[in-house]
Parts: C-alpha cells; sequence; structure tokens
C-alpha cells in the first residue's frame, strides 16, 4: 500500500479498525469448536490379480484444557482376491488343498500359484493419551487392539518427551509390548508336514485322519517389544532433524499357516508340496534418519531408514515428500519411495527333492530379495471453517528377485519372481 | 455480588454502587479493568460486569501468547505448516498486516524474537550486535501468508497480538454492551485503554497518569464517547554508559527507537485505532508529537 500523505494513515486505520471491530460480530455468531478434530478417509488398495483391500478410517482427535490429548481411532478394512502361497508354475496344472482341508483349488499350468481363498474383515481399536507434564516434559500412553478372523491382537503403549534448549531439541523414548494369538483356519500347519490330498485316500475319514497329521491344536502367541529412542533437533528457522533407533523383539508364532513351498526334482518337476517353517524369535534393529525443511512455499523431507535383523533380513528405504502450496489452501504433494531388501537366511523358493529338510524355510516372496517403489501424488484443499479435503493416488511395485538359488529344468521357464503391482488411492476429510 | 464466576478470588471481580451508577472491575490481561456505569439497576450492572469479564477473558485466553496451547501457541508452534485459523483471527491478522503497510514495517507484530533480546529487568545490559542481527532474521510480517482460513508462519517466526488485543478486548466489550443495552452509557477501561460507546452528556472525567508521578493524575480529559488508549510504560528503560535505551524497539534496526516519548494518549472513534496511533506515533521517536498532529486527532504526549 503506498501512501500519498501521512495523514491517511489515521483515514486507513479508521476504516480498518472499523471493519476489524465490525465484522467480528458476524463470526461469533458461529462458535469454532476448536478442541474436536474429526478424520474420516476411504482407502482402496489393489494389487494387479491379487489382494484387494478397502479400508475405513475414523480418527477423532479431543483436548481437554490445554495439556491433554485423546485421540481415538477407528480402522475397518475388508481383503479380498489372492495372495501367492509361496508354490512355484509349472507346465500342468496344480491342485491345491485348501488350508481348512476342506476342499481344493486348481491353478493353471504356467500360473503362478495364488490362494484364492484370502478374504478377511479386521477392524483396530485404538486410543492414546498425552499429556503435557509442563513446558520440558510430554508423556503419552495408548491401547491397541486389532481382531480378524483367525488373529487377535492387543497391545499398550508408553512415551516420554523432554524437550530442552527453547525446544530447540526434543528427545523422545517409546516402547511398546503386543501380544498376538494366531488361530488358522485349519490349525497351524506341522512344520514342514507335506500337503495331503484327499484323492489319494479310499474314504473321507481316512483323508481327515491324514490331514489332521499335518495340523497342531490349538492356537498360538507372538510377543513383540519395541523400543525407541529419537532425538528431534530444530537446526535453523527452516530445517529440523531427526534421528531414531528401534530395537524390536519378537518370540512366537511367526509362521504364516498359509504359505506353502514345492519340493521339486532336478528337472523342475514339482513332486509335493510342504508347510513352511520359520524361527520362533526374531531381533530387529533399525536407524531413521530424517531431515524436514520449510521451503518459500512448501515442505520437503527425505528420510533413509536402516534396518537389519538376525534372520539376516537388512533393508534400505529411501523416501522424500515434497509439498507445494499452490494458495495457502490448496498444495500438491510428490512422494517417491524406494525399498531394498535382502532375503532371511531360510528363504528359498523352493526345496529340492532329496535334499536335508532344512529346520525352517519358507518361499514367502516378502521376506525374499526385493526391491519396492512408490510413486504417490497427493492434494489438498482447505475449506472454509477449518475443513480439509484431501486426495491421494499412489503406485506401488514390488520386485522380488531371486536370492541365488540355481533354477532347474522347467522352472527356467517359468517367472518365479513375478512383479507385484498396486494402486493405493484414499480420499480424506478433516473437520 | 457476582455468582457465575468460578474463581471470584483470582479475578477480583467485584461490583460498588458509586453516587453515579455502578462501578464493576476485575483482573485481567495482567491489567486491572473497570467498567463504569451510569444506571440504578443493579441486575442490570451485574450483567454487564460479567459480559465484560467474560469477553476480556475469552481474548486472553485465544490470543496470549503466553498461554500453552491455545490458538496463538498452535500458530507460534506450527514448525511451517499452515495452520487452520477463524475467521475472528484472520480479521486481526489482516488489521495486524494493514498496520505493519501503514507503519511502513514499524508495527510489526512478529518482532517477538527482539523484544525477548531487550528485557528491561533493571539489568543494566544492551544486547550482543549479533544477537540482535540474529533474531532480525525471524522477523518480518511480510512473510506471514494470510488465507481466508489458514496463516502460514516460516519455521522460527511467531506473532505476538499484544499491542493489539487490550485494544481489541476493549472495543469488542464496549460494542456488545451497548449493543445489548443502547440506552445506558458506559465506560470500558482495560489497563488504562478506554472506550465509551453510548454518549454521554455530561462526558466521563479520565486521568491520565504521568508516567514520573504515578501516583497523580497530571491531566483530566472528559470523554462524552469515543476511545483513549495509551502507548508506553513507566520506569521502562536502560542506562548503560550515560546512554539511556527506551522500551519502543525499532523491529527493522533491532535497536531501541531513538528520543521516543514516555508515553503517548491518543484519542480517536475506537480504541483499537487510537492504541495504534498511540504506538506508530511513539515509532516516530522525536517526530512523535508532529505525526500525531499530522492525523488531526487530540493527543497528550509525555517526555522525560
Amino acid at each position: 500500500m503506498q501512501l500519498t500523505s501521512t495523514q491517511s494513515i489515521a483515514s486507513a486505520l479508521a476504516l480498518a479498525s472499523c471493519s476489524l471491530i465490525g465484522q467480528t460480530q458476524a463470526a461469533e455468531t458461529v462458535p469454532a469448536n476448536d478442541d474436536w478434530k474429526v478424520d474420516a478417509a476411504i482407502m482402496y488398495y489393489g494389487e494387479q490379480d491379487r489382494v484387494q483391500a478397502v479400508e475405513a478410517i475414523g480418527n477423532v482427535q479431543k483436548a481437554f484444557g490445554d495439556s491433554s490429548l485423546l485421540d481415538l481411532k477407528i480402522v475397518v478394512d475388508s481383503l479380498t482376491g489372492a495372495s501367492a502361497s509361496g508354490a512355484v508354475a509349472q507346465a500342468q496344472s496344480q491342485t491345491f488343498t485348501r488350508p481348512s482341508g476342506k476342499g481344493e483349488y486348481t491353478v493353471k499350468a504356467g500360473d503362478t500359484p495364488l490362494d484364492d481363498t484370502f478374504h478377511d474383515t479386521r477392524v483396530q481399536l485404538s486410543a492414546n493419551w498425552q499429556e503435557i507434564l509442563n513446558q520440558d516434559w510430554t508423556t503419552n500412553v495408548g491401547m491397541y487392539a486389532s481382531k480378524e478372523f483367525d488373529y487377535l491382537s492387543m497391545g499398550l503403549n508408553a512415551g516420554i518427551e523432554r524437550s530442552f534448549n527453547k525446544n530447540n531439541t526434543t528427545i523422545a523414548l517409546s516402547g511398546a509390548f503386543t501380544n498376538d494369538v494366531v488361530d488358522p483356519v485349519g490349525g497351524r500347519p506341522v512344520a514342514l508336514a507335506e500337503m495331503v490330498f484327499s484323492a489319494d485316500y479310499n474314504s473321507d475319514a481316512e483323508y481327515q485322519a491324514a490331514f489332521d497329521q499335518t495340523r497342531l491344536n490349538g492356537d498360538d502367541t507372538k510377543q513383540t517389544t519395541d523400543v525407541m529412542i529419537g532425538v528431534t533437533q530444530i537446526l535453523n528457522r527452516n530445517w529440523l532433524m531427526q534421528a531414531n533407533y528401534g530395537l524390536s523383539s519378537v518370540s512366537g508364532y511367526m509362521t504364516d499357516p498359509y504359505k506353502i513351498l514345492s519340493e521339486v526334482d532336478l528337472n523342475g518337476l514339482t513332486q509335493g508340496y510342504r508347510y513352511e517353517n520359520r524361527p520362533d524369535s526374531r531381533l530387529k534393529h533399525s536407524v531413521f534418519l530424517m531431515t524436514k525443511g520449510a521451503l518459500d512455499s512448501g515442505v520437503v523431507d527425505f528420510s533413509y531408514r536402516y534396518s537389519t535383523d538376525d534372520w539376516d533380513i537388512t533393508s534400505h528405504t529411501l523416501e522424500t515428500h515434497y509439498r507445494y502450496y499452490f494458495s495457502p489452501s490448496f498444495y500438491g504433494q510428490l512422494h517417491l519411495r524406494y525399498y531394498q531388501q535382502q532375503a532371511a537366511e531360510f528363504y528359498q523358493p523352493f526345496l529340492m527333492v532329496g535334499d536335508a529338510l532344512p529346520e525352517y524355510a519358507s518361499a514367502d516372496y516378502r521376506i525374499g530379495d526385493m526391491t519396492a517403489y512408490t510413486i504417490g501424488l497427493k492434494f489438498g484443499q482447505r475449506l472454509s471453517g477449518g475443513h480439509e479435503m484431501t486426495y491421494r493416488l499412489e503406485y506401488y511395485q514390488q520386485n522380488p528377485d531371486n536370492n541365488g538359488t540355481e533354477i532347474p529344468g522347467q522352472l527356467q521357464n517359468y517367472d518365479l519372481f513375478p512383479s507385484v503391482k498396486a494402486i493405493v488411492a484414499q480420499v480424506s476429510y478433516s473437520f | 455480588m457476582v455468582a457465575n464466576s468460578s474463581n471470584p478470588q483470582a479475578n477480583n471481580i467485584s461490583l460498588q454502587p458509586r453516587e453515579w451508577g455502578f462501578l464493576g472491575s476485575f483482573t485481567a490481561m495482567a491489567s486491572p479493568c473497570e467498567v463504569l456505569m451510569a444506571l440504578d439497576d443493579q441486575h442490570i450492572a451485574e450483567q454487564m460486569l460479567q459480559l465484560a469479564f467474560q469477553e476480556a477473558k475469552r481474548i486472553e485466553q485465544k490470543f496470549s501468547r503466553f498461554i500453552e496451547g491455545n490458538l496463538i501457541w498452535h500458530v507460534n508452534h506450527a514448525n511451517g505448516v499452515a495452520k487452520p485459523i477463524d475467521a475472528e483471527t484472520v480479521h486481526l491478522l489482516q488489521f495486524a498486516q494493514q498496520c505493519y503497510q501503514l507503519s511502513d514495517g514499524a508495527f510489526d507484530i512478529s518482532a517477538c524474537p527482539l523484544m525477548s533480546l531487550w528485557r528491561f529487568d533493571g539489568k543494566h545490559s544492551v544486547p550482543k550486535h549479533i544477537d540482535i542481527t540474529g533474531a532480525i532474521e525471524h522477523v518480518g510480517l511480510s512473510q506471514m501468508t494470510l488465507s481466508d482460513s489458514h496463516v502460514y508462519l516460516p519455521s522460527g517466526m511467531s506473532i505476538d497480538l499484544g499491542g493489539i488485543g487490550k485494544e481489541y478486548a476493549v472495543d469488542k466489550t464496549a460494542q456488545m454492551i451497548a449493543k445489548q443495552w443502547p440506552d445506558h452509557s458506559v465506560l470500558v477501561n482495560f489497563g488504562g485503554d478506554i472506550a465509551c460507546p453510548i454518549t454521554k452528556s455530561d462526558g466521563w472525567q479520565v486521568g491520565i497518569e504521568n508516567p514520573q508521578q504515578l501516583d497523580n493524575a497530571a491531566a483530566l480529559l472528559t470523554i462524552r464517547q469515543g476511545a483513549l488508549a495509551t502507548s508506553g510504560t513507566t520506569r521502562r528503560y536502560i542506562e548503560v554508559e550515560g546512554k539511556r535505551y527506551g522500551h519502543i524497539i525499532n523491529p527493522k534496526t533491532g535497536y531501541p527507537v531513538e528520543q521516543a516519548p514516555l508515553s503517548v494518549t491518543v484519542l480517536a472513534p475506537n480504541c483499537v485505532m487510537a492504541g495504534m496511533l498511540a504506538t506508530m506515533s511513539m515509532l516516530k521517536g522525536s517526530d512523535a508529537e508532529a505525526f500525531l498532529q499530522q492525523q488531526g486527532v487530540d493527543f497528550n504526549v509525555f517526555r522525560g
């Protein structure tokens, strides 16, 4: 605003002040409910020819005074579709006994075997309470429960944060304990037991008896203890950085009861199938480094995560988000992520007939050698009254690799490490 | 006497009859607050006082930068993320932007990093020049982006509505009382910032303090309608090697304004305008009087 004379300051102030005092009268009639914040989102995840999931997310935050915050979250998701069973493709069609033991499914010649019995509904609930004790100390405690048909997970978590140096430095320490109960459809398979087929038996009773021999009674449990320590440091007016170290110890049942391995001969012909088996303890270390900066009209972050465990799975993740404000109420965000993983020591794409059976084996591509990347776009639109709409669309691709296994005979004709391609779409509304 | 207050002791609410009506008083925004009501009905007086108290407290809770977790606190701790704000805050920030432009950057609600360097706590020390230049980097309201619903401050910046908030509370309270009881004359006085929304035929007598003789009113003004506000506080300067540094900091240089008056009182149609003219004139230093004369307002300037 260019002024021609100083006297116009008084006139301009008269106008501006009247407008300020006048306008607020209208604002008063719409009381802003500052201490409630509600987010609702619906997400679709779809793998090409495989798993499809639809997820509804509801999140409510309620502030009690200036120092307490309650956060409640519910997630309901529904999964359908098929996932890779771990068996390898063959020149003939292949028939598999369903995990329940009741019925069979057949996979066409040349196709990667997918188990299509995969469908479930999962409900997750979590509650977290944050309490700012004073300028320097903040604590939080939370509970978590998740239930699906064959799985129940319940956990507790707590954390404490201390600010130093005029809030320029924050040190956080947190811990969590989770207990999971696994009760697979058809029971837990006996480790590396051979799959039985009803066609090989004279009667249903004989078949059932043989199937039961491959199963253990009852459910099993898994306990996870996580500890994390992190430092957040404000570097200057535009940049901050964060470093975390995490330790995760898991003990109990970690085998995927629905995953199998093909047992092949030197020509690559499948002779049978065995249920996988994984160790019952896992100790994982991870280091996370992140820097985040405010740009003239945007925000950018870069992060790197290194993770290693005593299953010999080692991974590197590089990730960045770049948000650009086209206007104060509209932004676009680019998301790029690259992930690289080295296989677990007991991962193998199949078993060889005649070799001694290992103690642990899994052909689950998710613990094999793999690279994966994500490209995503998100747009956020701020509406009047503090409401916000966001739209997210991401493409995700996993590229499993051979971990150095020699591929015998006819298996060389097939892609034993097919890529998995997925789309994630999400719409959220905050008010 | 005032039944609805949750903690009347801490806020010192009281209502006393006077020969001209009722005097209500309480403490808010770290200041003694008064409502002078020229009326006979004690019930109405109680309601007016309650309204004034609640509005003063509401504005203090919402806009004080010293209250952790409130709206301003969230804006000041957004770390470079745009924060949703309500319409009232949008209007206040728009007004602050206009004042920033009108004063050519001299009135700046983002000057807190500088203000906190200059502590007038009686210890004779001038901040280091390097600290001042460092703090200036985090000052400058032109870096604030304001939309109809959000405010964005670069990380490291913060805002303080202390230079507007009390005057705004006076005007809001006066306006609400005048709207509800248009037939009664009332004077709203929050710590020396005053508004009289309805004309009082014989006027209100208002004393203006001499900053050097606090106990005696140095000047007496009669207000029939309108507002007045005072900028400048008492005994707030530091003296180092014979040079006196006053408490009005120029946010562009980071140093106190030279030859600033001890206090300036301005009369204007509303309290926000009066307060802003008083503050802007302080920032003019030796030209304070000339500036106010050009504005064509009534004023009173004290110099040490």
